[in-house]
């Protein structure tokens, strides 16, 4: 209640904004650096959409000394984090730490085996603990156990003193071993399937990267599926992930960069980017916000697309998420940037405009008419899923006139039985629909399907038959609901399932003069937007030089000569004026 | 003035686009029936004359303006007489834009409701408009320029298929005599109808936003040459298919000629569509100048912010705009002043600004000499 008092009070009185600075996508690099030094704000509860409609920017020298303290605050708390407990070198000691860090006995999962090594004839004790479920069990007897339990007593023939160099250079043959002489290091490997081994004597532990939990393969991908072309779609391990994008793109300079986010998850990310394309200032931008991400638990790239996305109540997506290798190693050869989270099967690519959550990774495999028909297609399901419902009820309550007759006379025929006024039938029809669709993908199984077609049929037959609705009106909303399937990217069709709903209404207070200004305002907002300092209705506003160069519809494959001009990219060419050269060298060939 | 509008920058297109906008939007007003009322069946020809005497006032303006390229007018106000100065030119332009904003805000509603929402009262069809440049403005000044070069090609698209779409209607004999009421009714009483084009003085408080005085030369050009042609014919079809006596008539020139438009039996009285595109180019252009008022006080008064203002003028324009009793009354408003008188102040005391502020700086050459 409060809250809306103060939204309420916001809007009506004006108050000083605080500092914050927009990135913007620039060649020079230098500028781009000054003009990306964004502030650190300090949270305050009551700061909502309609506050900041009517709080403007200020200038940089407006930084409020309140903020800097806020900052310097939050850099000591990452230094205090840092801090790291080093490994003592009573094995006591490390056994009682890591059983407290790990709850054991209370945690089922975790084995701790307590053994010893034989080391100058004589017993060192040693312990080693992993999750049981994350290593590979096996693994761990055959190439950890076994050597340090029966190799250690054969005789040593090297001239080591020191039973970390025996332990490292003759018993363990495993191919991943970290040493290190901190606590913190060993508790991520081993948090992520590694094995941990501590011996008495030395402040220093071995990590074994024994990884063996299970996962999913490579299968095709579920929501992106292609007739053409590749068929392989990520899984949840961020290895194979990027190993996926790799096997395709085969650039030594494609970088994959690692980053942890979450303070507790410490989830792996990983962002690619091929570094003498990609735009240096958009891959400083990125990793800043990545960096800049404090949260405790990160379990998948949707969190982190809401998480780094420009503007978080834009109704349309700003960052596109795919589940296709062949699309990021698309799209990173264009210069762009994508960022894969461990245990995500959904990659993100940034920065993303609104042309392109209307492609599908096909476009590019089959020959450009083809392509550019299913992108009309696209175009057309998008203005059918917006405004049809919308035109629907502005036509019938507002301008019969533009109706011809017969189809006038059809309709009226129709709806003469039904009681409601036209807004009412179409939005039971509409929430039925919506009903349908939802209970379709939570209903397990092969009943899902079947309970969407027999719903919708049957609903819509009986609806008819006891005169709730109009049989024009079926044909409404089943064509609008089909158009919303249309569109390639899921995030950007229910952006569209939920403006369809404005334009209803608006179409039901004033017909076409609502639905113009729904149609004002949504393209202003859009105009307004940017993802990661590119503008969203790029190539048209602002108008780039490359307007026609395939962003809309594409353009055949040999004209295909640069990349995106909105991405400032470094290398601008991406093949040269003559790509089939076979057609004019016959001497050469 | 914050980051982000300092950082405004607009592309040639844009401008041209803006240009085209605020010229053309009266064409879906009364601008045809104005022509031909100022004479006769010649008004396409009185448009043709008033377009070339723009175009060379203008050439004449920016000579003048020049040397001073890259400030506006409130900071040739502020060169020519300092802070007095500038609060002089201040609220001369903020008083321009608020008389235009009103006028053309009632109008547009008027034209609505007799279109389509003929039992809703003025004020609710006023707020739609209204919502559309309180929305504008705060989204920022940036995006509904860029918006607008969008908006710019579909609502001219729209605009052609009206002129085509009455095609069969065209007469040739409705345009005799060619000279209509006549010589000194053309091209004597008709100078003063460059106040048609009085919205350019627009453009002379956004080139800061354009860097290079070439750019802004050849797109302003490029947006008063297109406007030219489709204001000339608007007037010249209309003309065409309605006789000079009855179109003096009609209120809604271009909406009498869309409901003329059919292409086959099927699709007839398509004329609400044509609503959508009237409907966004006049929120387009109120909005427009909305900003403009908005950044204009904001720069005479040196506020930091413009948000704070714009509920106060957004319900200043409201009730100004519904203060004329009714339609006629608003036509007159627009017609016989705006169209008329206009011109003083959109050309004249802007050239009076560029010759006093050029005066100021070879005197202050002269001292220094």
């Amino acid at each position: 209640m409060a809250d809306s008092k103060n939204k309420l009070r916001d809007f009506f009185i004006f108050r000083e904004p605080k500092d914050y600075k927009e990135f913007v996508l620039t060649e020079d690099k230098q500028s781009e650096k000054r003009s990306c030094q964004q502030s650190e704000e300090k949270p305050k509860k009551n700061r909502g959409l309609i506050k900041k409609l009517i709080m403007p920017e200020t200038d940089q020298s407006s930084v409020r000394s309140s903020d800097l303290e806020c900052l310097e605050k939050t850099k000591n708390e990452d230094k205090k984090d840092s801090k790291k407990l080093k490994i003592n070198k009573d094995i006591k000691v490390s056994l009682e730490y890591m059983k407290k860090v790990y709850s054991v006995p209370k945690n089922g999962d975790m084995v701790v085996r307590e053994f010893e090594i034989v080391f100058r004839d004589k017993m060192v004790p040693a312990f080693l603990m992993y999750f049981d479920g994350l290593a590979d069990r096996n693994l761990i007897n055959e190439s950890v156990l076994k050597p340090l339990m029966l190799l250690s007593n054969l005789e040593i023939k090297g001239d080591d003193n020191n039973v970390v160099d025996y332990v490292k250079n003759h018993l363990l043959h495993q191919g991943q071993i970290t040493l290190t002489d901190d606590y913190e290091k060993v508790i991520f490997m081993i948090n992520f399937g590694g094995c941990g081994i501590f011996i008495d004597g030395v402040n220093t532990a071995f990590a074994a990267d024994v990884k063996g939990w299970e996962h999913r393969g490579v299968e095709k991908p579920s929501t992106e599926l292609v007739i053409r072309g590749p068929q392989e779609g990520f899984g949840e391990i961020l290895r194979v992930n990027t190993a996926l994008v790799r096997k395709i793109l085969k650039d030594d300079n494609l970088i994959v960069e690692d980053i942890i986010i979450g303070k507790r998850s410490q989830t792996p990310c990983s962002m690619l980017y091929i570094k003498d394309i990609a735009n240096d200032s958009l891959v400083d931008e990125v990793r800043r916000r990545l960096e800049g991400v404090k949260i405790d638990h990160l379990f998948d790239s949707g969190e982190l697309e809401q998480l780094i996305e420009d503007n978080t109540y834009f109704l349309s997506p700003q960052v596109m998420s795919t589940e296709r290798p062949d699309r990021v190693a698309r799209y990173l050869s264009d210069g762009k940037i994508s960022i894969i989270i461990n245990g995500s099967p959904f990659a993100l690519i940034v920065p993303a405009t609104l042309w392109d959550f209307l492609h599908s990774s096909e476009d590019e495999y089959i020959r450009f008419p083809y392509a550019n028909l299913l992108r009309g297609v696209r175009i057309l399901a998008i203005i059918i899923t917006l405004f049809l419902p919308g035109l629907y009820i502005a036509i019938t309550n507002y301008h019969h006139e533009m109706i011809p007759t017969d189809l006038l006379l059809a309709i009226e025929a129709s709806r003469e039985k039904v009681p409601f006024p036209s807004l009412i039938e179409l939005l039971i029809m509409e929430v039925s629909f919506e009903l349908i669709r939802e209970a379709g993908i939570r209903i397990p199984g092969p009943i899902g399907p079947t309970l969407g077609i027999i719903g919708a049929l049957i609903l819509g037959q009986a609806a008819v038959s006891a005169n709730i609705v109009s049989p024009i009106l079926i044909i409404i909303v089943a064509v609008t609901g089909i158009g919303s399937f249309a569109i390639p990217n899921f995030s950007l069709a229910y952006s569209f399932r939920l403006q369809r709903f404005a334009y209803i209404a608006l179409g039901a207070i004033s017909g076409f003069l609502g639905i113009s200004i729904g149609l004002f305002i949504q393209v202003i907002w859009m105009a307004n937007s940017k993802s990661f300092g590119v503008p969203y209705l790029v190539p048209f506003a602002p108008p780039t030089s490359d307007v026609n160069g395939g962003q809309v519809f594409r353009r055949n494959i040999w004209k295909q000569e640069t990349r995106p001009d909105d991405l400032n990219v470094k290398s601008k060419k991406k093949q040269p004026s003559i790509s089939r050269r076979w057609k004019y060298n016959k001497d050469e060939n | 003035m914050n980051k982000k509008e300092a950082e405004m920058n607009i592309g040639n297109w844009e401008m041209a686009a803006l240009v085209i906008l605020i010229l053309c939007t009266k064409i879906f007003l009364s601008f045809p029936r104005l022509m031909a009322e100022s004479a006769g069946q010649a008004g396409w020809i009185l448009s043709i004359y008033v377009s070339l005497i723009t175009i060379t006032v203008f050439w004449f303006m920016l000579r003048l303006y020049k040397k001073h390229y890259g400030k506006d007018l409130i900071d040739l106000g502020e060169h020519i007489g300092g802070a007095a100065g500038r609060i002089f030119v201040g609220l001369i332009i903020i008083g321009f834009t608020i008389y235009v904003n009103s006028v053309i805000l009632r109008e547009f509603s008027e034209d609505m409701k007799i279109i389509s929402l003929s039992i809703s009262p003025i004020s609710f069809v006023s707020l739609f408009f209204l919502a559309a440049m309180i929305i504008s403005a705060y989204v920022g000044l940036e995006a509904l320029v860029r918006m607008n070069a969008i908006a710019v090609p579909i609502i001219s698209l729209g605009y052609i298929i009206i002129m085509l779409g009455v095609g069969r209607y065209y007469d040739l004999s409705k345009i005799m005599p060619l000279f209509g009421l006549g010589f000194k009714q053309i091209f004597i009483n008709g100078i003063t109808r460059i106040s048609i084009f009085s919205e350019l003085l627009i453009v002379f408080m956004l080139t800061p936003n354009l860097k290079k005085f070439n750019n802004f030369k050849k797109s302003t050009y490029i947006g008063i040459v297109i406007s030219s042609v489709f204001l000339t014919i608007s007037s010249l079809v209309y003309l065409l298919v309605f006789a000079y006596p009855h179109a003096t008539e009609s209120f809604l020139p271009i909406y009498q000629l869309a409901r003329l438009v059919d292409y086959g039996s099927f699709f007839q009285r398509g004329e609400s569509v044509f609503l959508l595109i009237w409907a966004v180019a006049a929120m387009l252009y109120l909005s427009l100048g909305f900003n403009v008022l908005l950044q204009s006080f904001k720069k005479t008064f040196k506020l930091d912010h413009y948000k704070p203002l714009i509920l106060p003028f957004a319900v200043i324009i409201f009730t100004l705009s519904l203060m004329p009793p009714n339609l006629m009354s608003v036509i007159e408003l627009d017609t016989g002043y705006l169209r008329k008188w206009g011109f003083i102040i959109s050309f004249g005391f802007a050239i009076l600004l560029f010759v006093l502020a050029g005066l100021k700086k070879t005197k202050k050459k002269g001292e220094a000499h």
